[in-house]
């Protein structure tokens, strides 16, 4: 190792241990309640696997071999979902790291050769993008070595975290030479660029879950046949060529205790892996400071940004505001949309979004009973709740935070501290509830669900979308972080941790609340609509007490979160 | 020691440094001064190596920047008028970072280290971290860092603002002494009293283009005018400003001034 790589290997334990010593002195309660959160959530994802395998098992109408085929080509699956999501994840991350953060311009005014600075960043990107695949996926694999045959042998356990570990190198690593390419090849049209690969990385998942699901036209959903069939159509993953099928292949066979053919997947994926990080580090050396210099000086000295029609798109729903919210409110939305790394993960969002509706979509077409329509709408309900809490977690928590130093100009304005937090509590249940209500509203009459489940669907929604907004800005007020200008970085701070967690119990209650004893009424009866007047008093009890938590919810964060910004000084 | 060779350079299209040519001997102070937008950041930034010319050619020591860019920023020094701290770390472990990253002798780094420490008065905070000072202590750890490695060039921009009198006065004197010891000293400012007292040689930008370079008597004896540095530079950048009078318009100029 270098002198520089060993400076900043020093570099960074300096700061880790200065951050932790810092936060044992002064707070060391966040640590405790970050960390028994990380603990919670392992294990819920631990229990939740364990019992889907189990049941994957010993199901009589299943009863799948979970040592053979089909786990494979399930591991396929799984493992290039995240090799796309990893490299989109790390490209973006070091895209802001490399050439916006004020840490890069300080390093390359130094003696330091790019390609070190370059490591530096990439491994820092690398383990920020990956730290919470790693946490969702180590609870599966592990539950996966519990039940896969008698249970996996000592060396599956031992030898996981370096699949994980040199996996993460082949995305990190493709991430990384799409962000240098695109800052290099194309300054001008960089943002263009970016779009359109992600457009089309959206089209190609969609177009895929499309052919995913076709099979269940011919042979009804939920069959072995069905599941036989579209794994023929998933064949192309299996390929030996493609990364993601060697760690499925390595990881398959250490459970299967064959250490020779894990041996030789493992390889395959460390050497690939380091040859394409070794092919990224020389690359650097070319086009790291020569993107630096093209991204700082391609364009116009000064850009001049003028009013769009999105500015004024996002003004028509807020006329019943008064002017300087909604002022306050298009501020926040040009921040946003002039900031690719932030609108770029938006757009990841949606075709997550996208790809889960139309994977959906082919279980509408059929003619399946009604019990199992039942359940796919309260699947849809629980995922569009989870993608509006990460949404509100990711980019409405920072919010207040990334205002920071410049907090001045609007605590200094002639108007009221609440306003800056209901504009972007606004701005914050418009988009969610554009989305979820519309989501649902779409899902459930394709279902051909009754119309008292759409309603309570849609009311569910409501509740959640208005609660996960006034939670995230009331919080984001409470527990600022001025000091940190990275969004990403105060989504997975101390009280964006908290506010996560508050939103997953608030969503598990109020669907419980609300929609489960609807949702429980139908599936007892599934040939036909419950009527209204027959809807036992239960089911309103419910309704009534999941409303009350929920504007609970909205209002009392968002209540302590004024106030605590109207106490704030600067 | 510095050398700026028929350098250009564009955004997009807009020129923001247009054939600047100057050359900086060892032990010079040389202050650059402009209005805001001149291209002096542009230009200090190409010195660094964060930026390329557009056209032209940049020597540190002798060190071409694109060609042999570690070599001439192992001579540099950078102090950018927002200087980067790391907050989570103390000033001391910022001193000995700058110091590896340099590779410096351990034994030297030491010793230069706590020399800075005692130039610059951090003992009372330099174990705190960073994210705890002030701007002022902020500024003079920065200094501190800049100079630790004995730099034969140190870049300055914008070093004295927010800062109270005595810190000022402190960095007269490190500047000053830093020339002393040889190091050329290219200080870009607004503040022209501090100009004028420091520098051996000032030179004006505006609009990208030298307008003017010397000491303060040659600034004068160009501008035709028998002031203050603030007059003469007043006076070089309203010039450069005005477009050239023309026909009977320049006639009239010249019977009235």
């Amino acid at each position: 190792m270098s002198s520089h790589a060993m400076t900043f290997q020093h570099l960074r334990w300096q700061i880790l241990r200065n951050t932790m010593a810092t936060l044992f002195s002064q707070s060391w309660w966040q640590l405790v309640i970050i960390g028994a959160c990380c603990v919670a959530i392992w294990v819920v994802i631990f229990m939740i696997s364990w019992f889907g395998f189990h049941e994957m098992k010993t199901q009589p109408t299943w009863q799948l071999p979970l040592d053979g085929s089909f786990m494979e080509y399930l591991f396929d699956i799984f493992f290039f979902m995240l090799t796309l999501l990893l490299t989109f994840s790390t490209g973006i991350i070091l895209y802001s790291s490399l050439f916006s953060a004020p840490e890069s311009q300080f390093l390359l005014t130094m003696p330091i050769p790019d390609d070190e600075i370059f490591a530096y960043k990439y491994q820092g990107a690398v383990a920020f993008s990956s730290w919470a695949f790693v946490l969702i996926g180590s609870p599966v694999l592990l539950a996966y070595g519990l039940e896969v045959g008698s249970g996996a042998p000592w060396y599956y356990y031992a030898i996981l975290p370096a699949f994980f570990l040199g996996f993460l190198l082949i995305p990190g690593s493709i991430g990384s030479m799409l962000c240098l390419f695109i800052v290099n090849l194309l300054p001008r049209h960089r943002v263009q660029l970016l779009v359109g690969t992600i457009i089309v990385a959206i089209l190609g998942a969609c177009i895929w879950s499309i052919l995913w699901f076709r099979e269940a036209r011919e042979f009804g959903v939920g069959t072995r046949t069905w599941f036989d069939n579209l794994l023929n159509e998933l064949s192309f993953l299996g390929g030996s060529l493609v990364p993601f099928h060697w760690m499925s292949r390595g990881i398959k066979y250490a459970a299967r205790g064959e250490p020779d053919i894990m041996a030789y997947n493992l390889a395959l994926i460390w050497s690939h892996g380091l040859f394409l990080y070794l092919v990224t580090v020389w690359l650097s050396t070319m086009l790291y400071r020569r993107g630096f210099n093209r991204l700082a000086s391609g364009d116009s000295i000064r850009q001049r940004y003028g009013g769009h029609w999105l500015d004024n798109l996002i003004q028509l729903p807020l006329f019943m505001l008064d002017e300087q919210t909604r002022m306050l409110i298009v501020k926040d939305f040009r921040a946003f949309r002039r900031d690719p790394a932030q609108w770029a993960q938006v757009i990841i969002f949606i075709g997550i979004g996208c790809a889960y509706f139309f994977m959906m979509r082919r279980f509408y077409e059929q003619d399946i009973g009604r019990p199992f329509k039942i359940g796919i709408s309260m699947l849809t309900l629980v995922a569009t709740s989870f993608l509006m809490c990460a949404y509100t977690g990711r980019f409405i928590f920072p919010m207040l935070s990334l205002e920071g130093n410049k907090f001045w100009i609007l605590g200094l304005l002639p108007l009221d501290r609440s306003r800056v937090l209901i504009g972007k509590f606004v701005f914050s249940a418009m988009g969610c509830l554009a989305a979820g209500g519309l989501l649902i509203l779409f899902s459930n009459l394709m279902l051909g669900m009754a119309w008292i489940i759409v309603v309570v669907h849609l009311i569910t929604i409501v509740i959640l979308a208005l609660a996960f907004s006034g939670m995230a800005v009331g919080l984001g007020a409470i527990m600022p972080e001025f000091r940190e200008n990275d969004p990403s970085k105060i989504a997975v701070g101390f009280g964006a941790t908290v506010n996560l967690m508050a939103c997953l119990l608030l969503m598990a209650v109020v669907i419980a609340a609300i929609a489960g004893p609807m949702q429980y009424l139908h599936g007892q009866t599934p040939d036909h609509a419950v009527p209204l007047e027959e809807i036992p008093l239960y089911v309103w009890a419910g309704m009534t007490v999941g409303i009350g938590i929920g504007v609970a919810a909205i209002w009392l964060p968002l209540r302590a979160g004024i106030q605590s910004l109207r106490a704030m000084e600067f | 020691m510095i050398e700026l060779i028929h350098v250009s350079k564009s955004y997009g299209n807009k020129p923001a440094v247009s054939d600047l040519n100057l050359t900086i001997q060892p032990g010079e102070l040389f202050a650059f001064l402009g209005p805001n937008g001149a291209g002096k950041t542009t230009t200090i930034k190409m010195m660094c190596g964060l930026l390329f010319p557009t056209e032209g050619t940049i020597r540190i020591a002798g060190f071409d920047l694109v060609e042999r860019g570690e070599e001439a920023r192992q001579q540099i020094s950078y102090v950018p008028d927002t200087p980067f701290l790391y907050e989570k770390l103390t000033g001391r472990e910022l001193l000995q970072f700058v110091a590896d990253m340099y590779q410096m002798p351990p034994d030297k780094a030491t010793k230069k280290i706590t020399e800075m420490i005692e130039l610059f008065s951090l003992e009372s905070f330099v174990d705190d971290l960073t994210q705890n000072y002030s701007h002022g202590m902020r500024q003079r750890t920065v200094f501190a860092s800049a100079l630790v490695h004995e730099p034969l060039v140190l870049i300055v921009d914008e070093p004295t603002v927010g800062l109270d009198p005595r810190s000022i006065r402190l960095l007269k004197d490190v500047l000053r002494n830093e020339t002393r010891r040889g190091a050329t000293v290219f200080l870009s400012t607004h503040s022209l009293d501090i100009a004028e007292q420091l520098s051996d040689r000032i030179g004006v930008i505006n609009n990208g283009k030298l307008i003017g370079c010397g000491t303060l008597d040659e600034l004068r004896q160009r501008a035709d005018l028998h002031g203050s540095l603030e007059d003469v530079f007043l006076k070089m950048t309203e010039e450069d400003a005005t477009p050239a009078p023309t026909g009977d318009k320049a006639i009239e100029t010249a019977i009235t001034t």
